[in-house]
């Protein structure tokens, strides 16, 4: 990582295209962040038979005013992770640090300031939004819990997100069912910004939207991210939406970072086989491009989180698998020859150009002899 | 002759809040052994379209109008028995999600022989073959083995194929997907359009395929619908639809997608919500969502007009000079930003 840390608030959010370097103090660090679900038998006297590695020893930094993406299928552990940093779930082991102070071991009672920083947009606007409470009294939820100001002051507040949300400020004594998917996520956005967060972790906050409404909310995240100066981390799966809203990208593979790099490095010249076959699967919306791509198909299933495979995780399903390495051997999370400064992979053979078709990748690989250290 | 056509449709739900027109003169055709792509958001009729032809609207509550034919024969409001003969053998649908069609407690052998049972005088040996032989079709991993598995045991991208199997299992020669990959991942996805696609080329049936995805439509499509509060608004051959769009909800559509090969700094969003079907907008039903709209945007709904070739129509007050301005206008915003090779 650069040491380029002078850059201030307000020009860090307008930068829409800048690499990890340009941007403020680190905000958050997670290091070694693992998350194992127990698996029980028995009703009475329960006995651990094994484990679900949610997260297994994820590491990354986010710095102030940058938003980074994170990708992956279903069940590779993306939503775990953002869980995992608002303390929702309690890590197996691994440290969260938040703005300078480690969160992971906090009591409740000491973690309760920090939540006013920490927030969360969630996934379905219809399920996490209380039906029997007011549009006001939700989105001023947090500012009564937080006791900040009096009550009119709160009711000010609440109007004011509401109208920076793009909600009419009237519609304060509505419910819930009132609203449409799109402005339901307005609300859940609204509640979010109550108490003016550093950090806010968007866990699939689009998925649900049709993609008019879609690109309503992503211009709005944007455009709160500019005025407020804020943090996002965005978990999704739709690698488009997550190269529109991100400055890095995580890309995640059954509870580990397999590769982590700017927007730019990413999807232009990605080195983990699994990030290429990600983008390459994904449907271009345009006729010509699409039949020039060159598509590389995973064959199979995402393998059992109870029982990962051994070494690389990928290594059933990666088309580069070399027998006695990738089997043998965990790829560490580092820079790799011919990669970009912050471009961190995970793959023992990385791609060496991109595009490729699937027989160039498919080509047996010459093994590096040592990696070049990040 | 067209493997189906649809002329005019209607459907109309009778509800207690009044009349829904979900679905409101609806053209189109699909020609044998080729795929046409209905697109739309969510509440734009394209799902009740596609259970109108499949005859799956509850009748008891809801009227259908216009024709639908089949391979030249009739089937809105045939009666249910000859409905259920052809459901299955002619035409068959795979729906979105695999873990709510298939039955939970039945081994999905059970439930592809039930299928075959159905509609032809054999043993239930014989229909197991059939089972086994198409899902070796659809690629799955000893389907000798699996056959007598349940849903559960099966992934999601398992289950899909499941689902397929059972549509084509008696050799039809329409198909319909309603969402077939949306609950998917995208490279689970990849891996079943590829695998529609090589049946396609096998058993060369017609595809409708009805999606969101406009990705999925310009990889898969021939031709392409595109609905908004019930109606087409526009219909082209998928690279003139890409190309040339004529309409301005088919701009936003296309504006307002995060797309791989341009970064775009802001999506060109189209604002408001999709219309209510109960109290639809006078005129044309994008006009109050719409920038461009004019008076006469408001009061009349526009006919479907044809643009150049027959086969591009699309519903639009605004005349070509206008309309071409616009498009070429977003065509350069969008350039402008930048672009990665």
């Amino acid at each position: 990582m650069s040491a380029d840390g002078q850059m201030t608030e307000a020009t860090a959010g307008a930068a829409p295209n800048g690499a990890a370097g340009s941007f403020g103090e680190e905000l958050l660090v997670v290091e070694n962040l693992k998350k194992y679900f127990p698996v029980t038998r028995g009703i009475v006297f329960q006995k651990q038979i094994g484990a679900v590695q949610a997260v297994d020893d994820v590491s990354f930094t986010v710095r102030q005013g940058e938003t980074l993406g994170v990708v992956g299928e279903s069940g590779c552990g993306k939503s775990t992770m953002g869980r995992c940093i608002m303390r929702l779930l309690e890590p197996t082991a691994g440290k969260v640090i938040f703005d300078g102070q480690d969160i992971t071991r906090l009591k409740r009672s000491d973690m309760r300031p920090v939540r006013r920083e920490l927030m969360m947009v969630f996934q379905d606007p219809y399920a996490s939004l209380n039906p029997r409470k007011r549009v006001g009294f939700i989105v001023g939820e947090p500012i009564e819990v937080h006791n900040i100001g009096t009550a009119q002051q709160r009711k000010r507040r609440v109007q004011e997100l509401l109208e920076i949300v793009g909600l009419n400020p009237e519609h304060y004594n509505r419910f819930p069912h009132e609203f449409s998917g799109g402005q339901r996520q307005r609300i859940g956005i609204a509640r979010a910004l109550a108490v003016n967060p550093k950090l806010i972790v968007c866990d699939e906050a689009v998925s649900a939207l049709d993609v008019s409404v879609q690109a309503q909310i992503l211009n709005l995240l944007k455009d709160l991210q500019r005025e407020f100066g804020l943090t996002y981390i965005f978990i999704a799966h739709d690698l488009n939406v997550v190269r529109h809203v991100s400055d890095r990208v995580m890309v995640m593979y059954l509870g580990k970072a397999v590769e982590i790099a700017t927007k730019q490095q990413l999807y232009t010249e990605p080195k983990h086989p699994y990030t290429a076959a990600l983008l390459s699967a994904v449907p271009i919306a345009n006729p010509e491009l699409g039949r020039a791509r060159r598509q590389i198909v995973l064959e199979g299933d995402v393998p059992n989180p109870i029982n990962p495979p051994a070494a690389c995780r990928f290594h059933t399903r990666c088309p580069r698998f070399a027998t006695g390495t990738c089997d043998v051997d965990d790829p560490e999370l580092i820079r790799r020859q011919g990669s970009g400064p912050n471009h961190l992979t995970a793959c023992h053979f990385p791609l060496e150009k991109w595009p490729m078709s699937e027989d160039e990748v498919r080509r047996a690989p010459v093994p590096q002899q040592t990696p070049t250290p990040a | 002759m067209a493997m189906l056509e649809v002329k005019d449709l209607h459907t109309r739900f009778r509800t207690d809040d009044g009349v829904v027109k979900a679905v409101s003169g609806v053209s189109f055709s699909v020609e044998k052994g080729e795929t046409l792509g209905i697109v739309g958001e969510s509440g734009s009729g394209k799902s009740v379209t596609c259970l109108s032809v499949m005859g799956l609207v509850d009748q008891r509550n809801a009227e259908l109008e216009g024709s639908v034919l089949l391979d030249g024969q009739e089937i809105l409001n045939a009666a249910p028995k000859a409905m259920r003969d052809v459901r299955g053998t002619k035409m068959s649908m795979i729906f979105q999600d695999p873990m709510t069609s298939l039955n939970p407690v039945k081994s999905i052998g059970w439930q592809l022989e039930e299928a075959v049972l159905v509609h032809h005088d054999v043993t239930r040996k014989e229909a197991r073959k059939r089972a086994i032989e198409i899902l070796e079709h659809v690629k799955i991993p000893r389907a000798d083995q699996r056959v007598d598995d349940y849903p559960h045991q099966f992934s999601g991208g398992m289950r899909q194929r499941v689902m397929i199997a059972m549509a084509l299992i008696n050799n039809p020669e329409l198909v319909i997907a309603d969402e077939p990959t949306t609950a998917l991942d995208v490279t689970t996805q990849a891996q079943i359009l590829n695998l529609m696609l090589d049946l396609q080329r096998e058993f060369h049936m017609a595809i409708i395929m009805i999606t969101h995805d406009l990705g999925v439509v310009a990889e898969l499509a021939k031709e392409v619908v595109v609905m908004y509060g019930g109606r087409v608004v526009e219909r082209a051959a998928v690279d003139s639809l890409f190309t040339e769009p004529q309409m301005p909800y088919t701009w936003g559509l296309l504006g307002s997608l995060p797309r791989v090969d341009v970064i775009q700094d802001r999506l060109q969003q189209i604002s408001g919500q999709p219309p209510s079907l109960l109290r639809p907008p006078s005129g044309c039903s994008f006009n109050p969502r719409c920038e461009f709209a004019m008076d006469v945007c408001r009061q009349e709904l526009p006919a479907l007009e044809e643009f150049h070739a027959p086969e591009h129509l699309f519903r639009c007050h605004l005349d070509e000079e206008t309309r071409r301005e616009i498009w070429a206008a977003k065509q350069a915003a969008m350039a402008a930003e930048v672009t990665v090779g």
